[in-house]
């Protein structure tokens, strides 16, 4: 159980006994990072060049360069706002085991990952998860998550949104932690991996959550330079401080821009090139998510793979879930190739649900 | 004589009415979207929402977010960064009022979406957990939490405490935990509208739905409840209000048109 001199009154109301709290992330032994620790991440960016390069490249190329078994990966975007969709599609057919997945709240990213586990343990699995959320909002709950919770799959460190989002922004500041005004008086504080303290300035309680230094943010932005300066539109979600915080980045953007232009408005750069290592120009890139600008969400594909996957949940009938797999991601060599396969009406319908909002991209 | 109207259409009118004019409300997806839209459109046209993926004061004429991040939620935002920048204003005092849900609650307001049944570690359900709600009831103002009104969910003890309320009903209790923001102040149902008492911090039982009494609603709560002594009937939507729910804030029928289950 976790050792604090310092808590909230939660004890007097928590159902959780003391036998399960030991194996929560917070009450499991002492503490450890579940990617770097801030010294070891400030030393990957000291070492790396600084050079304004041309980072384009292929999402096969920066998925085998930088994807490892062992790894916290990081998802951006927001439930279904610019999950970088592609990567995901491409991690699954690289392969990647016994991953730590962190984000603030995601769908369809964390359940193809999880889908994977289920039906190809060898090619790819998850071994814990630091999250705040994880399902599909109004299309429903996430089928696979509760499959994977209810076995004893995966393990799990719940923090709140803002939790999430202020330990990548600590990590993006190169701190260790940071002091938050939630979780305190929750029963998160007693599972999770923060802690409360007495403030040192006026001895009120305060709640210090740990930075999370991921080994490689995933991210889909509207718009980048070759050398990966990125702007964002529409909600920026988490999105640049978890770019700054993990030790390497992948960033697909809609669309490929000119430097020129960056420097025109710099103002409107949300990630910088020194955060940035690989740069790939992939339209639809957050399909079947939502990139505010150019398309919003299609429904009818999330249900699909939803349905699917309760199917799994509830019968253990793997056919439709592997048909899923089989027609999308395994019979695709790129993610082009996968929304090739979509119908012009249904690209067509997404882009007319946008709206067209404006954004600055010439 | 009322119009008819569907139990999700009442919660929504109830939380239109709950809310104020020329206030912040922070909300999460579905009834509090909605209810926050009737009240722009009615009582309250100076309200300003928070989305948490980043938006602060959009403006809705696309029709209803589907998601609190998407192109809907965000559009003609007055400000618009991530969730750092909201959460942040509302550490800071700008949210009056947090608008959540949740799958159980006890008698002093604090909620669980984290799991019900079986462990932590092995949840029986295990739901998609807290997201914004247990940052928003610990730094909002007021905390407006919408519930479905049955015994398993006014439970007497929670599997889990996602969203801080008034925990054990100590006086001290929010702050010994650090939060920054009052507490629960109304909990919605589509039969009853429920308060917290200011001295025992524990739930009040304020309004009901027109031919219920007090004993009804007590028996679909697991707890005693503090009956109000000015116990009223909750006022039901016009004609003019169904209209606005269903044309305006929710016209695919997404949460109004749901059947209870």
């Amino acid at each position: 159980m976790k050792q604090t001199e310092v808590c909230s009154a939660i004890k007097n109301i928590s159902k959780i006994q003391p036998a399960e709290l030991d194996k929560t992330a917070g009450g499991y032994g002492d503490f450890e990072w579940w990617g770097l620790s801030p010294e070891a991440a400030r030393k990957v960016m000291v070492n790396k060049s600084k050079a304004l390069t041309d980072k384009t490249t292929t999402t096969k190329e920066a998925v085998n360069r930088f994807v490892k078994d062992g790894m916290n990966i990081a998802i951006g975007g927001f439930v279904n706002t610019r999950p970088p969709v592609s990567i995901i599609h491409e991690i699954i057919r690289h392969g990647a085991k016994d991953l730590t997945l962190s984000f603030q709240s995601n769908s369809i990213c964390p359940e193809l990952l999880a889908g994977a586990m289920l039906l190809y343990p060898n090619q790819v699995s998850i071994k814990r998860v630091e999250l705040a959320w994880w399902g599909y909002e109004v299309i429903g709950i996430a089928p696979l998550l509760r499959h994977l919770n209810a076995n004893g799959m995966i393990m799990m460190d719940d923090y709140t949104n803002y939790g999430m989002s202020a330990r990548f922004k600590a990590a993006a500041m190169g701190i260790e932690f940071i002091p938050v005004r939630d979780h305190g008086g929750s029963s998160m504080e007693l599972t999770n991996r923060g802690k409360m303290i007495k403030s040192p300035f006026s001895g009120k309680h305060t709640y210090l959550v740990p930075a999370c230094y991921p080994d490689l943010g995933l991210i889909h932005a509207t718009a980048a330079d070759k050398f990966g300066n990125c702007r964002i539109f529409g909600a920026h979600c988490t999105c640049p401080e978890i770019a700054m915080a993990s030790a390497h980045t992948i960033v697909t953007a809609e669309q490929i821009i000119s430097n020129d232009n960056i420097r025109t408005y710099p103002n409107l750069t949300e990630i910088p090139f020194s955060a940035v290592d690989a740069v790939i120009e992939q339209r639809f890139g957050s399909y079947p998510g939502i990139c505010y600008g150019h398309h919003w969400f299609d429904m009818e594909h999330i249900l699909m793979f939803r349905s699917a996957s309760d199917e799994f949940r509830k019968s253990g009938n793997t056919d439709k879930l592997k048909k899923y797999y089989d027609e999308y991601i395994f019979g695709c060599e790129t993610f082009d190739d996968f929304i090739g396969k979509l119908p012009y009406k249904t690209l067509k319908k997404m882009r007319d649900l946008d709206g067209g909002q404006p954004i600055i991209t010439a | 004589m009322s119009a008819q109207y569907t139990p999700f259409e009442m919660i929504a009118y109830t939380g239109s009415r709950v809310l104020e004019d020329n206030k912040i409300v922070f909300v999460g997806t579905g009834l509090p979207i909605i209810a926050s839209m009737h009240a722009q459109l009615t009582h309250a046209p100076g309200l300003g929402l928070i989305f948490e993926a980043g938006p602060l004061a959009p403006i809705m004429d696309m029709g209803m977010p589907l998601s609190v991040g998407d192109t809907r939620a965000c559009r003609k935002a007055c400000f618009l960064k991530g969730l750092c920048g909201v959460f942040e204003l509302t550490q800071r005092g700008h949210s009056d009022f947090a608008f959540i849900g949740g799958a159980q609650i006890d008698m002093y307001g604090n909620i669980n979406s984290t799991f019900e049944g079986g462990t932590y570690i092995n949840a029986k359900t295990r739901f998609p957990g807290s997201g914004g709600a247990g940052a928003m009831a610990a730094n909002c103002e007021k905390t407006i939490a919408i519930m479905a009104l049955e015994p398993r969910r006014f439970s007497n003890e929670l599997d889990f405490v996602t969203s801080i309320g008034y925990g054990d009903g100590s006086p001290d209790y929010r702050e010994k935990a650090g939060v920054s923001g009052s507490g629960p102040y109304r909990v919605i149902t589509n039969e009853a509208l429920f308060g917290f008492d200011e001295k025992t911090r524990r739930m009040v039982l304020l309004e009901v739905l027109p031919g219920r009494t007090a004993d009804d609603i007590q028996k679909k709560v697991s707890f005693e409840l503090i009956i109000s002594p000015n116990l009223k009937e909750m006022a039901e939507p016009s004609a003019d209000d169904l209209k606005l729910l269903r044309e305006k804030c929710d016209p695919d029928g997404y949460f109004l048109a749901r059947k209870l289950k």
